[in-house]
């Protein structure tokens, strides 16, 4: 006795579209709430903690500005930005700058690069290299670092060179430059 | 006269033509995972002055809500939205912004009382939002004025684009 056909062979295959409506209306609600949690422009903000106000007024660490402490030996970095460049100073002098046609090392400790702006890139080698040398010398402020600029020096450059005196990267470590930083004005 | 009707459209059906959503789900699952990734669950906390246009940092910490001044380029001063003074004020000689200053001390007063009547902290922290051309001369008046009103903790506002610089 042949065996009877198949009932499956016979059945056509029923064409069905996914119903996708539901992710659809999921994703109505999902973008705009997303939207309206997104972060398109990071803001961040750069730590400057001056010390409290004194009695006699004055800039300054508190714990740094006392004279009669002989011990304390202290190194006073300070930067001075200017339209020709940046001079890196001490009580001690200037950090000799590039020599004029005369030879004489008067001008800025790091001049102005190609492009007619502040070296950046110069800048931190030079402070990475101060920070170096004075490692285990014992100055007390060895963190901290004093920045003055002319008047009319934009904010945007006083941020830019922050930004290399705060931290530094060596390998894929990020180290503490001169973490402290105090403004200064010129008088 | 009355037209006679088309006897070309007279027996036409109307076709089954679902709409094709594919193309659509692709671009809204490329836009979701796109948000997703730059979704903050923090929010904005500090909202930056409309006219500013802040300077950029390789900063990436985070700010907090905290008493804001914002200072643009000619020296108008706006503390907490509320405009403090036109530019007149840090033209003065001297350091001190004498307007800023006694709103300033406003505040830390009644912070100085809150800490002392509800056990909440005063942190001296403030915000400073300046424009990248603001000059180092006002920039640094703003900072003295803070600082000699007892907001020493300073947090000066940038946009932060780790690229930058480096």
């Amino acid at each position: 006795m042949a065996y009877k056909p198949s009932l499956r062979r016979a059945m056509k295959p029923v064409d069905a579209d996914l119903d996708i409506r539901p992710v659809m209306n999921l994703m109505v609600v999902l973008i705009p709430l997303l939207l309206a949690g997104s972060e398109f422009v990071k803001l961040a903000v750069i730590e400057v903690n001056l010390p409290p106000r004194q009695a006699s007024g004055g800039g300054g660490d508190k714990n740094e500005d006392k004279p009669d402490e002989k011990k304390d030996k202290k190194l006073q970095l300070s930067l001075a930005v200017t339209k020709t460049g940046i001079y890196i100073a001490s009580p001690s002098g200037i950090l000799g700058g590039t020599p004029d046609a005369e030879g004489d090392e008067t001008g800025p400790t790091i001049p102005l690069n190609a492009e007619g702006k502040q070296d950046l890139v110069a800048l931190k080698i030079q402070l990475i290299d101060i920070k170096k040398k004075i490692a285990g010398k014992g100055f007390k402020d060895k963190k901290t670092i004093t920045l003055t600029a002319e008047r009319i020096t934009p904010l945007q450059t006083v941020i830019d060179i922050m930004d290399v005196v705060l931290k530094y990267e060596e390998g894929d470590e990020i180290k503490e430059l001169f973490p402290k930083v105090q403004f200064g004005k010129v008088m | 006269m009355a037209f006679k009707p088309s006897k070309s459209k007279k027996n036409v059906k109307a076709a089954d033509a679902p709409l094709n959503m594919n193309a659509m789900m692709d671009m809204m699952t490329i836009i979701l995972l796109f948000l997703l990734k730059s979704y903050s669950t923090q929010g904005v906390l500090v909202t930056p002055s409309k006219d500013l246009v802040l300077p950029e940092s390789v900063r990436t910490e985070r700010p907090t809500k905290q008493v804001t001044v914002a200072v643009s380029t000619s020296g108008a001063i706006v503390l907490n939205d509320e405009h403090i003074t036109g530019p007149e004020a840090i033209m003065q000689p001297g350091n001190l912004i004498a307007p800023l200053s006694f709103k300033l001390r406003e505040l830390a007063n009644v912070a100085k009382d809150e800490e002392a009547n509800y056990g909440i902290p005063f942190s001296h922290e403030i915000i400073i939002q300046g424009d990248q051309f603001l000059p180092y001369e006002y920039f640094s008046k703003v900072l003295y004025t803070c600082g000699d009103a007892e907001f020493y903790n300073m947090r000066i506002l940038s946009v932060s684009n780790a690229s930058r610089n480096q």
